[in-house]
């Protein structure tokens, strides 16, 4: 009889270890978590960048000039693609361009699609505004290599000569031979 | 109703008594945590499904800011030709090209650089019908022999200097690929 007993007896957890735990990993999270650029919601295309080795170098996230060549999901057809990181430098950037003049004043356009002739005045353009502005090419690994050599072609022109390209770490159990 | 009042006015007087109020105080109560827990567990996941903990990496380039001409030794220089299916072939100086496996080109790159302790200069042509996958996985190739490279030279007291090139290919070389 006094085992029935017991068995009906309640129990109370304390929960505060696991509350604490959660909370700190709620943190860490909320603190890392990176949102989508404004460019980057504005494109039309995911880009299935190149994988290399995994080494320490990353992404430089201040005044960097992105230049993508993407293939568009809808029409298949590949493009270059310009934005860049600090917005002040971005609208002095096309604001002195006619073609895109009521961009700037408008709406908040954050990623242009150009051409070659077009990518060539706004790099000219982003090395007057801030020399040091780094240039990295984000291209998606299935477009011809045509793509890259005449954007090349375009940042020698413009004696950006030092720039990087976008990879991916690729993952050890997946050697490039 | 007079007298219901009047018993009321007297539990209160009873339990504003010193007495009484210290034992209030004494007791436990417990806080229902649930909501509190359901709702930092629900953020939790969001954020531990969103956020991408690897952010994309670099590779850096350097080309030069002409188009100059510079002679340079023939013996000195390994050609690396990119075809437009993806197959790498490499030669020596003026040697015909031969193709070469992505494995095979790591150990030429560290056996021939270090053969001639920095004065190799390896110059890279890719097709440009190549995806440009390909172009960057032999980059990543040579970038891993470059370890190597400086490891080794180390070793017999050298600093490694890289000497890359990325040179456009002409319609005649990607010609004389396509027939091999």
């Amino acid at each position: 009889m006094p085992k029935l007993k017991k068995r009906r007896l309640g129990f109370v957890l304390d929960m505060t270890p696991l509350v604490d735990i959660t909370f700190l990993l709620l943190t860490f999270f909320m603190l890392t978590a990176k949102f989508k650029s404004e460019a980057e919601t504005q494109q039309r295309f995911t880009i299935v960048r190149p994988q290399a080795t995994a080494d320490t170098s990353r992404l430089p996230d201040k005044d960097l000039a992105i230049i993508k060549i993407g293939i568009d999901t809808l029409t298949g057809d590949t493009a270059y693609y310009y934005e860049m990181t600090n917005e002040t430098d971005w609208f002095q950037v096309i604001g002195g361009l006619e073609q895109y003049q009521q961009i700037g004043q408008g709406q908040r356009i954050r990623q242009i699609r150009a051409g070659l002739q077009e990518l060539d005045e706004l790099i000219r353009r982003t090395r007057i505004v801030r020399p040091t502005t780094r240039f990295a090419i984000d291209a998606d690994r299935r477009v011809r290599y045509k793509w890259v050599e005449e954007l090349m072609e375009v940042l020698r022109q413009n004696r950006a000569t030092v720039f990087n390209f976008v990879t991916d770490r690729r993952p050890p159990e997946n050697p490039p031979m | 109703m007079g007298v219901a009042d009047f018993s009321g006015e007297a539990k209160r007087e009873r339990r504003g008594s010193t007495r009484r109020r210290k034992k209030m105080r004494r007791l436990r109560y417990r806080l229902d945590m649930t909501p509190l827990v359901d709702i930092a567990f629900l953020l939790l996941t969001f954020f531990m499904l969103t956020t991408t903990l690897i952010t994309p990496q670099v590779m850096e380039m350097t080309i030069p800011p002409e188009r100059t001409q510079v002679e340079v030794r023939q013996s000195d220089l390994l050609t690396l030709q990119i075809r437009s299916d993806g197959k790498v072939f490499y030669n020596l100086g003026t040697d015909a090209p031969q193709p070469i496996t992505l494995k095979d080109l790591e150990s030429l790159a560290v056996r021939e650089n270090v053969r001639l302790k920095n004065r190799l200069i390896t110059v890279l042509k890719a097709s440009p019908n190549v995806a440009y996958g390909t172009v960057i996985t032999v980059l990543d190739v040579l970038n891993r022999a470059e370890v190597q490279i400086a490891e080794q030279l180390a070793r017999e007291g050298l600093r490694r200097e890289r000497r890359f090139a990325i040179a456009p290919m002409t319609p005649e070389e990607e010609q004389a690929l396509a027939q091999l």
